[in-house]
């Protein structure tokens, strides 16, 4: 290597992981979210040592909470779905308002580890048996501790280790607990929650929601849903851990001699994967001990909530590209006003932000309402317009402006006011011409991974507009083709932008393509 | 292998050379109307706003920082509205004035000071063949090189008109090396549409990349992605090519935007800039009532917030509003950040502040040919619109050598004499403009003064505080902060903290003349103490002042 052209090499270096990521999504089936997780009410959990992969061919020594024997179940319900005796995140555990239930730790870290325990943060917990800790009760090595509690209210939190928390958090063991409402709202089995479900059905979509709302609050409705933990990883602490775990040891704290600072991570995981390792799907047999992605996709004008938690140390920027997030709540509890509700008077108001970089900070959980319709473009995103369009010149709309009269259309939830306005004066192929832009010749420009193919939603509107001679894909849109997804792909990302790299290599780290799918194309988050 | 690359890529770049001589990759566009405008932009249009355009450069440029050190950048520069962006103004322009050309010696107030870079008329010899969109065969429709209304001079048979045609060789004179922190200012009016341009004029201290670039509008809500400009999402925009993004303007707010290729890579070099939109409430009538101003954006879906069917709306009705629109301090008809309805965003003079750091480290790595390191990043620069204090409160404009303002650069020899730029000599000798804009607040006494903060920090997070006026919390991510019942959320702070990816807007109210008399000067600077520093200096960083005046020009920002 010449000192000359060191960085290019880099860069191919680093594209080329990526290419190879992308080929395979596109040779296979893709992959997309939900927010799987177990069911109980009873949970035996059991803390253990194993190896996480990760995308730069490591393996990282770390400790996971995971299943002790088969869960209860599993909800969603996807083909593969494991729990193993270590993951990291730990299983996410689905429970629901109201009703009692029963976590059982029995800690099968190595003897030089000491004790560890699950704190609950927000929720009431009983212990039983155990060793006395510092915040919670605790299993000494090999034993076994008992934590009872009841969820008085719905959403999301976090939970992870008392014991410790600067070592045994670090090194994984932290996770998500679901609380799904008692009652949902019945507005959220109403007219649009009714047609969105009938949009799906007809084009051959399951239901993987957990509920219908994520909280008793009528404007907690949701079509899809997706949980996003954030955590980070310095793997020095992570070797040094690894070297000395088989120290016999029989005290409550240990024997490691680790120092967690100075403090200096270089991998940054959402659900406990990188980029692109995130982007495969969900119970992936190459990442026994990561089992959840991160790999969201919806159709126009789906409310989808994003369950988002803070695990680790650091604080991360999250940035949805595409819309900005109603915050619904926090750490489970309904951020709301002291005035009434201006669709369901006999409610209080929302009164969460909208957030386009949803800040995580550590333990802190929030849920949050995001959609995408394409509203106010001022073209239309579907190419209608153009001569011998089947659709009719004038949608009729509902109260918001989207067409959504129609749910087998295919465009279904098209933002009304732009149809078939055009976006190109002069087009190349079949789409609206009359617009106020021509587009520059392709040559000057490089295609993304993740282009569907043109400006356009969808394979129908992206093989009219790609030319008159068919659906050859302009050449680089190889994980969104327009034969295939022709999605509209967005970046989510922590804009701390040093955290979208994997032990320095870019792309990596927390980071994803959230795609916006049309309604055409079937999403299938058990695969 | 070694030899036949070093043989073979000459070669293969004077082919691309040759090649890409037969095609026009640099252009612009900036059409005189629209079917949504179809007006020129001193009518009023039905749906209100106007074509406003911008034309932008990516490549590279050298700062200033504030321990006298030059820092290399991957950085945008401007292509239009060179006058203005040089005074400390956003660098979006009216069509009629975008489409004069640029001339460097025009002085302050005459369109060719803020014209188009490059642009070239054309003339009409008879038509020109374009692909017809509805043809299955690829066929060709006929059509006038001069579109209706853009002729410029008639010549017997023949018209001139500019046409959106550009000359590289005025790009690539202004272009090269001219690169700003922050990148131009750009500011746009809800229901305008937008036309920005990014022209790749390659990076030539760094001749050994190939870097595109792209423009992502932060926060833009519903966005398409092919506008997006997520390079791996959408196209991105080689060396030697330029791209119009097209944007009709979004809900009001402080929003900002940056390049997206290698994000770690290319924010912490600089490619980081500024974008807001305005409210339509600024078109209320004098005396008007703002409650009814906001009433009637409800008729229409996409300008309407309705909270009882929309879960995300963005300007709930206020709940409490008797409001009119009155003069502010400067005796013109008062502003205001958001559609709120009740007048509580208004403001006297509006301060755009950009928060962002500097790692040096991976600054001179990012100006040798080493591979770099992101994990460890490390800033020691805390930057104010790409100023550290003192720079920050610097009124003056940097003088080069001769004691010339501005002197040595052709580009700027009108630039104003109100001119706060600070000026960098280039690896070849010339001065440039390398950070337009300060961050002195200046407050007229008794007024209002909004903040737009955005903080584009890679790294870690900032806090900024403010020693004596209030901080009056009004907006968050482009968004009123009101709940959806329509009570308004804002809130006193002494200090707000920011990620990178995160804007929020802030008024310091000096209505309180007592407290706050003309004269006075006060300050705003970070309480994370480290980073009241300018590297190796235990001074600086993150610190601007705020003054109260007699008097503020709304426009000059000077202080009276």
């Amino acid at each position: 290597m010449t000192p000359t052209n060191s960085k290019r090499t880099i860069t191919m270096k680093r594209l080329l992981p990526i290419l190879m990521i992308a080929l395979t999504l596109s040779l296979s089936v893709s992959a997309y979210a939900a927010a799987p997780g177990i069911t109980g009410p009873t949970f035996n959990l059991v803390a253990n040592a194993n190896y996480i992969s990760q995308p730069d061919g490591q393996m990282i020594y770390s400790w996971g909470y995971g299943c002790n024997g088969a869960p209860a179940g599993f909800k969603p319900s996807m083909p593969g779905d494991f729990c193993n005796g270590m993951q990291i995140p730990g299983p996410t555990l689905i429970v629901t308002e109201g009703v009692p239930v029963t976590v059982t730790l029995t800690n099968n870290l190595p003897a030089a580890a000491g004790n560890t325990s699950i704190l609950f943060p927000g929720m009431n917990v009983a212990t039983t048996g155990g060793s006395p800790g510092l915040l919670t009760a605790e299993a000494a090595h090999g034993a076994t501790v008992t934590y009872t509690l009841t969820a008085t209210t719905p959403g999301t939190r976090a939970y992870y280790s008392g014991t410790q928390g600067d070592l045994q958090v670090e090194m994984g063991l932290f996770g998500a607990i679901i609380v799904l409402p008692a009652t949902v709202p019945p507005n959220c089995n109403g007219a649009i929650p009714t047609s969105n479900a009938a949009a799906q059905a007809f084009n051959g979509e399951t239901d993987f929601r957990l509920a219908h709302a994520a909280y008793d609050h009528p404007d907690s409705c949701y079509d899809r849903e997706y949980l996003f933990q954030f955590s980070e990883m310095d793997p020095r602490i992570h070797t040094q851990v690894e070297a000395q775990a088989g120290k016999t040891c029989a005290a409550s704290t240990g024997c490691l001699e680790v120092a967690t600072e100075p403090y200096h991570p270089n991998y940054f995981m959402v659900n406990g994967r990188s980029m692109p390792d995130d982007m495969d799907s969900n119970y992936a047999t190459q990442y026994p001990q990561q089992p959840y992605n991160g790999d969201p996709h919806m159709h126009p004008g789906e409310l989808t909530l994003l369950r988002i938690i803070g695990q680790g140390r650091w604080q991360h920027p999250f940035h949805e590209h595409g819309n900005h997030v109603r915050i619904l709540a926090r750490d489970g509890n309904l951020v709301l006003s002291q005035s009434p509700d201006p669709g369901n008077p006999s409610v209080n108001a929302l009164a969460g932000p909208l957030l386009f970089t949803t800040t995580t900070t550590p333990g802190l959980a929030m849920d949050g309402i995001f959609y995408w319709t394409g509203k106010g473009l001022n073209w239309d995103i579907l190419g209608h317009g153009y001569a011998g369009d089947p659709t009719p010149a004038t949608l009729t709309c509902d109260i918001n402006g989207y067409f959504t009269s129609d749910p087998t259309a295919p465009n279904y939830f098209e933002w009304c006011q732009d149809h078939g306005v055009a976006l190109e004066s002069h087009p190349f192929g079949q789409v609206a011409a009359g617009g106020p832009v021509t587009l520059p010749n392709a040559n000057i420009l490089t295609n993304g991974a993740w282009y569907g193919g043109s400006a356009y939603l969808g394979p129908d509107a992206t093989s009219r507009a790609t030319g008159p001679n068919g659906t050859t894909p302009p050449s680089g849109t190889i994980a969104n083709s327009p034969s295939g997804e022709a999605g509209l792909a967005f970046m989510w990302h922590s804009h701390n932008e040093r955290e979208i790299t994997t032990n320095n290599i870019f792309p990596g780290g927390m980071m994803m393509m959230m795609l916006v799918d049309p309604r055409v194309f079937v999403i299938d988050e058990s695969k | 292998m070694r030899k036949l690359y070093q043989v073979w890529m000459p070669i293969f770049l004077i082919c691309l050379v040759a090649t890409a001589a037969n095609a026009q990759t640099f252009s612009v566009q900036c059409p005189a109307t629209t079917p949504l405008h179809p007006k020129a932009t001193t009518d009023p249009n039905p749906v209100g706003g106007s074509i406003k355009c911008q034309q932008i450069s990516g490549g590279d440029g050298l700062a200033t920082m504030a321990d006298g050190s030059q820092t290399y950048l991957f950085s945008f520069g401007p292509l239009s509205g060179l006058n203005d962006i040089a005074a400390g103004l956003p660098g979006t322009q009216s069509q009629s004035v975008f489409m004069t050309p640029f001339d460097p010696n025009a002085g302050p107030g005459d369109p060719a000071s803020n014209g188009a870079v490059g642009l070239v008329s054309d003339t009409d010899g008879v038509t020109i063949q374009v692909p017809d969109p509805n043809s299955v065969t690829g066929g060709t429709l006929t059509q006038s090189v001069c579109p209706p209304g853009t002729a410029i001079a008639t010549d017997g048979s023949k018209r001139s008109c500019y046409t959106g045609h550009v000359d590289p060789r005025a790009i690539m004179d202004v272009g090269v090396m001219n690169g700003n922190i922050p990148a131009p200012m750009m500011a746009i009016d809800e229901d305008d549409e937008y036309f920005l341009t990014l022209t790749n004029v390659g990076m030539i201290m760094r001749p050994d990349l190939f870097e595109q670039h792209t423009v992502h509008f932060h926060g833009y809500p519903n966005a398409s992605s092919f506008y997006d400009g997520v390079p791996d999402a959408s196209v991105a925009i080689n060396i030697g090519g330029s791209f119009t993004y097209y944007y009709l303007a979004p809900d009001a707010g402080t929003y900002f935007w940056h390049c997206h290729i290698t994000p770690p890579e290319h924010l912490q070099m600089g490619m980081v800039g500024q974008l807001y939109v305005r409210p339509r409430q600024n078109r209320t009538a004098l005396n008007s009532s703002l409650l009814a101003n906001w009433t009637a954006q409800q008729t229409n879906p996409r300008t309407a917030s309705n909270c009882a069917a929309d879960i995300l709306c963005s300007a709930p009705k206020p709940a409490v509003s008797t409001a009119t629109r009155g003069n502010n301090k400067s005796l013109s008809p008062t502003l205001y950040a958001y559609n709120d309805g009740d007048g509580s965003t208004a403001y006297d003079v509006e301060y755009p502040l950009q928060i962002h750091g500097f790692d040096p480290n991976f600054h001179f790595v990012g100006m040798t040919f080493n591979p770099e390191g992101f994990a460890d990043m490390k800033d020691k620069y805390f930057l104010l619109n790409g100023r550290s204090y003192p720079d920050t409160t610097n009124m003056a404009g940097y003088q080069d050598t001769t004691g010339n303002v501005g002197s040595g650069n052709s580009a700027f020899v009108g630039a104003p004499t109100s001119s706060t730029a600070m000026y960098t000599q280039d690896v070849d000798g010339v001065q440039r403009p390398s950070q337009p804009l300060n961050a002195v607040v200046n407050i007229p006494v008794g007024g209002r003064a909004l903040l737009r903060i955005s903080d584009l920090d890679v790294s870690e997070y900032q806090t900024l505080a403010s020693l004596g006026i209030p901080m009056h919390v009004v907006g968050l991510n482009a968004r009123l902060l009101r709940d959806t019942a329509g009570n308004n959320l804002a809130y006193d702070s002494n200090s707000i903290t920011l990620a990178g990816g995160e804007s929020l807007d802030v008024i310091l109210d000096a209505s309180d003349t007592i407290k706050y008399p003309a004269g006075q000067t006060y300050y705003l600077y970070t309480p994370n103490l480290d980073h009241l520093s300018n590297d190796a200096e235990n001074f600086g960083g993150l610190m601007t002042e705020v003054h109260i005046c007699n008097s503020v020009d709304p426009s000059s920002k000077v202080c009276k």
